[in-house]
């Protein structure tokens, strides 16, 4: 909203200073002083969004992990990871109805708290969907070899990387050169997917509570007790990454103050809901070993073992799609993430530049792709998961907090049109369940989230520490 | 005075011919600068980079039109769909018309559609206000079908009254585009009613397009009132 006497913004150390101008914002569109910004996203594209970039871990990639771990329990796993998820989706909703604007997560932090916890969330942000998008396509790269198998070409595992390398560096030129469809592709592919899940996990539940075909495997539920549970959950919270990304389009989301709250939550109890489903079914069908041994690819077995050669086809190309649409969404994530930092000067100004030719943001999406390359090249499906949940947690951790601190001032520009139920308890209770679940990451991935968040603020010390973003709208 | 909305894709470099700059001498208008984004492109994203540049443009396509008659203003949107971005700009200026550009020298004849489901008198209204007291010709065309022909001859009566020379056509084609396209030579441009979506024009693309399409000269699309929009 435009105030009067705007607070100086400072500079960076290349003498930018964030571009921050007064808006209107209505159902429609957003009025700056000089132009106009069409809101054209709905409630059905924001939902794509949020399921297309979540689905593909938690049903394709992690089901035999989990259960590995966890035993048939890693269901709960799943389902307490879905509880902290719309423990901060929900304060996440009123904070981007009160700001819908484009930069989701980071805009709330910086706004609300300062530049230090928004130049470590935002730039963390770009690294953890760095790390995220890196993790689906090694995924993408399983089923790949999986779908070859099925057509009776057999690679060796070692082909997984090159394989999830040449479709990253795909998808990060497509995304540079391509055109306005890929959002109704987008769409056509999580309703697809939705289908194709619909009918195996019915069948999955039918045979396994023993109303169709031969009675489930009998397994105790918890095989290795309660604390595999919280690890897996740590693990599998990767799964729920993208809720939030929903918040990076919210500057272009038609009526935000109804859809936003919606397509975010939706979003978190649809694809929570199939998790644990899928869970139940994979561990009706197998035992923990079993499907520990089976790996990244385990729910093609599984849908073999339901429906036969069918269940392994509709499984495998479910996976191809989700694990596409999950990186393909991240990459856009990514890019997103970066023009938002750069335009509040806490990076250069040209990671923002966009080409007229494809009017794509060319060094923002290289900016997103080209590191992800790197990481894939590790194929290190467990640690690239937590790396990007633990960037992620730090985010929703802070974002609850932000809600926290915005509510006990209330500013006079904060005026959101959806306001968390059961404040303070579901923030309060988001901001722990986030920091407390990297508790329980493995000490590697911990350290190198720490360490990214730690040279983050090193840049931010040495780039941008003139730069004043509290409250500045 | 009416207001006529001219969408213009500005940093596209489209131009605004001086034969429908002087058409809409009688018009208020509104000129609208878009540019549509892909996608994977924040509108902000594109506004910090190319507000500027678009608006000078603006200015001086807006300062054309003023001397060519009427009032004009210009607003600049950047946006993921264009035709919601045409449809939101006209409720808001409260436009009875919208243009597609194309080229043309000076208008001497127009065209004008009544075919099909549209508000007649609407269009006949835009027209007698568009040609005001100018030595411009009218052709209304309208297909054959199972509906009273009389209409033509009463739109030929009202514009008479105002002073305007009309002509008729009673086209034989079946479809309206079709007739439409081939009546479009000696005419330098076409008024037509705004058309509900139908299947055809999901598949085909808007019928007002693809006009604009067939013909060179720019088309005036004569909204539907406010009551009936969907």
């Amino acid at each position: 909203m435009p105030t009067g006497d705007a607070p100086p913004l400072g500079t960076n150390i290349e003498g930018e200073e964030p571009d921050v101008e007064p808006t209107v914002e209505t159902d429609e569109a957003t009025y700056t002083d000089d132009a106009e910004l069409e809101r054209t996203i709905g409630l059905s594209g924001g939902l794509a969004i949020g399921i297309g970039t979540m689905i593909g871990a938690g049903i394709f990639v992690f089901p035999g992990l989990a259960a590995g771990q966890a035993g048939p329990a890693a269901a709960g796993s799943f389902a307490l990871g879905g509880v902290v998820a719309l423990l901060v989706a929900l304060p996440t909703s009123e904070l981007a109805t009160a700001m819908p604007k484009s930069g989701g997560g980071y805009y709330f932090i910086s706004r609300g708290l300062g530049t230090l916890p928004g130049a470590v969330v935002g730039l963390s942000l770009w690294f953890g969907l760095v790390f995220a998008t890196a993790f689906y396509l090694v995924g993408f790269g399983y089923y790949a070899i999986d779908t070859l198998a099925v057509l009776g070409i057999a690679l060796g595992g070692q082909y997984v990387v090159p394989i999830a390398l040449v479709f990253g560096a795909g998808f990060t030129l497509l995304n540079v050169t391509g055109t306005e469809n890929a959002a109704k592709l987008q769409n056509g592919v999580v309703a697809l997917l939705l289908s194709i899940l619909a009918v195996v996990l019915l069948w999955g539940v039918l045979n396994a509570v023993g109303l169709v075909g031969q009675p489930s495997t009998p397994e105790r539920f918890m095989p290795f007790g309660p604390f595999p549970v919280l690890t897996t959950a740590a693990l599998v919270f990767t799964s729920y990454l993208g809720f939030a990304q929903v918040a990076t389009v919210a500057g272009e989301m038609k009526r935000p103050g109804r859809n936003l709250p919606l397509a975010m939550t939706g979003s978190v109890l649809v694809v929570g809901t199939l998790y644990v489903v899928t869970i139940f079914v994979a561990t009706s069908a197998f035992e923990s070993a079993t499907l520990a041994s089976l790996g990244e690819t385990a729910m093609v077995d599984v849908g073999r073992h339901y429906l036969g050669g069918a269940g392994a086809v509709a499984i495998v190309v479910g996976g191809l799609l989700a694990t596409m649409s999950s990186a393909n969404a991240s990459i856009l994530s990514t890019s997103r993430a970066i023009y938002a930092v750069s335009k509040d000067a806490l990076l250069p100004r040209w990671a923002s530049r966009i080409n007229l030719k494809y009017g794509t943001p060319h060094v923002a999406l290289g900016l997103a792709g080209g590191p992800v390359l790197v990481l894939v090249a590790t194929g290190r499906v467990e640690v690239l998961a937590e790396v990007a949940s633990f960037l992620h947690l730090v985010l929703y951790g802070l974002m609850c907090v932000a809600l926290v601190v915005l509510r006990r001032d209330e500013p006079d520009w904060y005026d959101p049109d959806f306001r968390t139920p059961g404040y303070p308890v579901v923030p309060v209770l988001g901001a722990i369940a986030s920091f407390a679940l990297i508790g329980f990451m493995r000490p590697l991935s911990q350290a190198i989230g720490l360490g990214i968040m730690l040279v983050t603020a090193g840049w931010y010390a040495y780039y941008a520490r003139d730069v004043s973003l509290r409250g500045a709208l | 005075m009416t207001r006529v909305v001219v969408p213009v894709a500005v940093l596209e470099n489209e131009a605004v011919s001086f034969g429908l700059m002087n058409l809409l001498g009688t018009m208020d208008v509104t000129v609208l600068g878009y540019h549509v984004l892909p996608e994977q492109t924040p509108p902000d994203q594109a506004r910090l980079q190319y507000e500027e540049r678009a608006n000078e443009a603006l200015a001086d396509i807006t300062e054309e039109f003023r001397e060519a008659g009427g009032a004009a203003d210009y607003r600049l949107v950047f946006t993921g769909d264009r035709a919601k971005t045409v449809r939101r700009v006209a409720d808001e200026v409260d436009a009875r018309a919208f243009a597609i550009t194309g080229a043309t020298g000076t208008v001497d004849r127009l065209l004008v559609s009544l075919s099909g489901d549209v508000a007649a008198d609407r269009i006949l209204e835009f027209v007698i206000e568009l040609v005001g007291d100018r030595e411009i010709g009218v052709t209304l065309l309208r297909v054959a079908d199972d509906e009273e022909t009389t209409t033509l001859a009463d739109a030929q009566a009202r514009l008479a009254d105002a002073g305007i020379d009309a002509r008729t056509v009673l086209a034989e084609e079946a479809s309206p585009l079709d007739a439409l396209l081939a009546a479009v030579p000696d005419h330098d441009a076409i008024v037509m009613g705004e058309q509900a979506p139908s299947l055809q024009s999901f598949l085909l693309g808007d019928v007002t397009d693809r006009v604009a399409a067939g013909s060179v000269g720019p088309v005036l699309v004569v909204r539907q009132p406010p009551s009936e929009q969907g």
